[in-house]
């Protein structure tokens, strides 16, 4: 295989003597309630502008007020979301810093999606969410308003999803170059399929749930639309993803797939589709109920929120088959030449400790010591005019001295000469000589 | 930098793309968060105590811009610094998240606290304003607010500050000749700038946070349709310059502190630092620039303070302009002192670390170019990939800085200049003229491709 690997970073990994599986847990946990946050977020953001229409449609501003209720969840899991995303990042970049990074750079500038698309996505969002009564009576200006901030966030997984799959497949470093090339193959179509309806099926969930609290408080009217419609999302989103779910371990490339074959990893998908089964059936068999407990929406709650922990095990699961090669040679390859370039850098240090002291008091020396040779020739023109140039162009000590400390231009180039780090004697010391190259020819 | 793929932002270059973001950032986060925290805990609080409902409520308004702007632009600037340097300088990042992994990690659980605190005083800000007991259990998250926010702030400062003096007391923070290096944590984090920084940039953020809030009040009150709201303006904009009139001189003793203790040799780059190279001898444009920004500072906290009533919109946003020029440049001569390291005589700023160069010199920076083309990495017999191969070696050494023909361009720096001239001047980097760039690494092959390309870049398309 044609593997195309950076070094890794030639310092101590911090892991405090832990063992990799337990930053595997660390990351799998911050990584599940990060993407529970972008579920809701997804979900969510959706969720406030297709109520807020159908408020209008129906001209029931009780969907309205549903509509305004779910803008709070979009606020606090845009934020949360963000925040939970950056802990799986560190741990990865910390642990598996030449594949983290060499994917970012594959897909950038693309990547910076993430920073200034997030922004203006959280700018509409508080826009839509503070000019709700504002704009009450421009629905049309609102709901756009609303539309452009769920298009902003339904941009961000695609990003996401790329690196993330370039990320996990390092044989593909050496063929892939552009972000597009990694966005359009199955793996992230897959991918991202799985994820939009996993997003749209937990908040359904998570509808279903709320709306049972809010019935519970007396908050009858609303609580009984956002049990419904939860009702709605979860069923017609949750069959789709219990085939896709899977499948998903096989759309990797061959040779991780077939390792996974190898673990139990495999079977976790399965098991995941089937805790789905058992919760879409249960939401099913409570179709025809208005109201339903807090304690039943709880159950399926818990079930989903397994099954996504389960979905989140495989994907660690992946990453652990696939890392296990390219990891080896890497350090393999680091080993060979940090040694290489640490001999040479001894031998090296060496030489400067056995070479004699700098003569200062010879001006050429100093000259050297200085760097006047960057620009200066004595015989011929580089940067700057020689030193036979400048010795047949003047004749005075102090206006070469003035040169040197304060910086010329224009005298002889369009080139300038900055201001040089001489004291008042080195500089005379090289005008003298400078100058008596004149009168050695 | 030579063993990862490669990135090229053409025209503005990689340092403007990173300093785009950068600024912002330390805009938002110094003038919102860090120090926004302090002044909205503190409005609130005294607004409270002075039983003054109409500033209370005021104070929420100046709370919701700054709500939305710290928890946007702010926080997500600040991922993107980590996400622009990994395009910039993988290995220079890696190593630093080496470094400074768990404090990292800790600053991401404070951080936690910092966003959820602020979301909940924001969140429940209209429902407890009705009570006593619910205006002081705002006043209280106000205060945990603003301790998680200068929290953060701590470590990521200790990061900075360590880029610049890496060293303990001359303790190194590693010894370079072991691998994988042996990092002693406590010498990386306990380094001469850290607490100095910190001082100034806490005071200083406050400062600038008091500016933005007098700003924000102006423009609130002055346009808004609530009569009570233009009432509570010039009581606010009073206790805020009150804020300034204590933090302005303090940061300015700390800034001094700060100063003393940055290395001669970084010292020597503040006036190109300051002037850019084009203007670097001009002393009394940046004295001028710099009594500018103190006069519009100190003019307008006076006027704010004493007649507040009468201060008029331009000084307050003079003001802010003031601050915004104080800490781009603070951010630009604490950035480009470092030169020509990005970490200390321990890595250079194109991110090659010092003890390779030996080894590089040897074998050539190209050898190890990994995601490089093989056409592209060794001049053949006949010369005719000469250019290719300049080009790769420009693109990892010189784009950090470089842009071919756009901002600190090649092109324009090179204009007039012959191949000899070129290749005698990368011999002798860093050199007299520019002790902010770092030294040629590679073979002599190698520099003369370099030379040959940066030449060409001049007489591409020019009929000969």
């Amino acid at each position: 295989m044609n593997w195309k690997l950076p070094f890794d970073i030639p310092l101590i990994t911090p892991t405090l003597g832990l063992p990799l599986e337990f930053f595997s847990i660390l990351g799998i946990i911050v990584f599940v309630v990060h993407i529970c946050f972008i579920y809701m977020l997804i979900g969510a953001s959706t969720a406030s502008v297709i109520y807020n229409i159908m408020g209008v449609f129906k001209k029931d501003s009780n969907y309205d007020k549903f509509a305004y209720r779910m803008t709070n969840y979009t606020t606090v899991s845009e934020n949360m979301g963000a925040l939970w995303g950056v802990a799986p990042l560190l741990v990865i970049s910390v642990l598996f810093t030449g594949f983290f990074y060499t994917a970012i750079l594959k897909i950038s500038p693309h990547i910076l999606h993430i920073i200034y698309g997030n922004i203006i996505a959280f700018l509409l969002s508080y826009a839509y969410k503070f000019s709700w009564h504002a704009l009450q009576n421009h629905k049309g200006f609102h709901i756009a308003i609303g539309l452009s901030t769920v298009l902003a966030f339904f941009t961000l997984p695609f990003i996401f999803m790329s690196m993330s799959n370039l990320y996990m497949q390092p044989e593909l470093f050496a063929s892939i170059n552009n972000i597009w090339e990694i966005m359009f193959t199955p793996v992230t179509g897959f991918r991202l399929l799985n994820f939009f309806l996993t997003a749209f099926m937990a908040t359904g969930i998570v509808m279903i749930f709320i709306g049972a609290r809010w019935v519970k408080r007396g908050d009858t009217e609303i609580g009984k639309i956002s049990i419904s419609q939860g009702k709605k999302w979860f069923l017609l989103a949750t069959p789709l993803n219990i085939v896709v779910m899977p499948l998903l371990p096989f759309v990797f490339t061959a040779r991780i797939s077939e390792a996974l074959m190898h673990t139990g990893f495999i079977y976790l998908p399965f098991i995941a589709s089937l805790l789905l089964i058992v919760a879409f059936l249960y939401v099913l068999s409570k179709f025809k109920d208005e109201v339903v407990s807090s304690q039943s929406a709880f159950r399926v709650v818990a079930l989903v929120l397994l099954s996504i922990f389960l979905m989140a095990t495989t994907r660690e699961g992946v990453r652990v088959v696939s890392f296990a090669e390219p990891l080896a040679l890497q350090a393999q390859a680091t080993e060979d030449f940090m040694n290489a370039s640490l001999t040479e850098y001894k031998k090296y240090k060496e030489e400067m400790a056995n070479k004699p002291a700098l003569d200062l008091n010879n001006p050429a020396v100093l000259a050297e010591s200085k760097g006047c040779f960057s620009c200066h020739n004595v015989d011929v023109k580089l940067v700057g005019p020689s030193f036979k140039e400048v010795s047949t162009k003047n004749s005075e000590v102090a206006v070469l001295v003035k040169s040197m400390i304060n910086g010329i231009e224009n005298k002889y180039d369009v080139i300038p000469m900055p201001p040089q780090d001489v004291s008042e004697d080195e500089a005379k010391k090289l005008a003298t000589w400078i100058l008596e190259l004149k009168e050695a020819k | 930098m030579f063993d990862y793929p490669i990135f090229e932002m053409p025209f503005i270059g990689q340092r403007m793309l990173m300093a785009i973001n950068a600024i912002i950032h330390v805009f938002v986060s110094h003038g919102g968060a860090v120090g926004g925290s302090v002044v909205l805990a503190a409005m609130a609080w005294w607004a409270n105590k002075k039983n003054d409902m109409q500033a209370y409520n005021l104070t929420y308004k100046v709370v919701m811009v700054f709500f939305i702007v710290s928890t946007s632009v702010g926080a997500l600037t600040g991922v993107g610094m980590w996400i622009h340097a990994n395009i910039l300088s993988p290995n220079a990042i890696g190593g630093l998240i080496r470094v400074f992994f768990w404090k990292w990690f800790i600053e991401w659980i404070v951080f936690n606290f910092e966003v959820v605190l602020l979301l909940l005083l924001f969140m429940t800000w209209k429902k407890n304003q009705t009570s006593e007991e619910g205006r002081k259990k705002t006043i209280r998250l106000g205060v945990y607010y603003a301790i998680s926010s200068w929290l953060t702030m701590v470590i990521i400062t200790a990061i900075l500050a360590f880029m610049l003096t890496p060293n303990f007391d001359g303790q190194p923070w590693v010894d370079p000749e072991i691998y994988p290096g042996n990092v002693d944590y406590n010498n990386a984090l306990f380094n001469p700038t850290w607490w100095p920084s910190l001082a100034f940039r806490t005071f200083t953020s406050i400062a600038f946070a008091a500016a933005l809030a007098i700003m924000w009040t102006w423009i609130i009150a002055t346009f808004s349709k609530n009569e009570e709201d233009k009432e509570a303006k010039a009581r606010l904009i009073k206790f805020l310059a009150g804020i300034m009139m204590i933090t302005v001189p303090i940061s300015a003793i700390f800034g001094y502190w700060y100063y003393t203790e940055i290395p001669a040799a970084a010292l020597s780059m503040i006036p190109t630092a300051v002037m850019t190279r084009a203007f670097e001898d001009r002393f009394d444009l940046m004295y001028l620039m710099a009594i500018g920004v103190g006069a519009s500072i100190i003019i307008t906290t006076i006027i704010a303070y004493f007649s507040p009533k009468r201060m008029p919109y331009l000084a307050a946003s003079l003001m802010v302009a003031g601050f915004l020029v104080l800490w781009g440049y603070e951010e630009r001569v604490r950035e480009f002192i470092r030169k020509p390291f990005l970490i200390y005589n321990y890595m250079y700023s194109n991110g090659i670390r010092t003890t390779d160069v030996p080894y590089l010199n040897k074998v050539g920076i190209l050898k190890h170019a990994i995601f490089l083309d093989e056409s592209k990495k060794v001049v053949n017999e006949d010369k005719s990939n000469i250019l290719e191969v300049g080009k790769s070696i420009y693109q990892i050494e010189c784009r950090i800085c470089h842009t071919e023909n756009g901002i600190n361009g090649l092109k324009g720096l090179t204009t007039g200049w012959s191949h000899d001239a070129i290749r005698n001047r990368l011999n002798n980097l860093p050199g007299g003229g520019t002790p902010y760039m770092p030294p040629f690494v590679g073979t002599e092959a190698e520099k003369d491709a370099l030379a040959a390309y940066i030449k060409s870049l001049n007489t591409k398309g020019v009929i000969k």
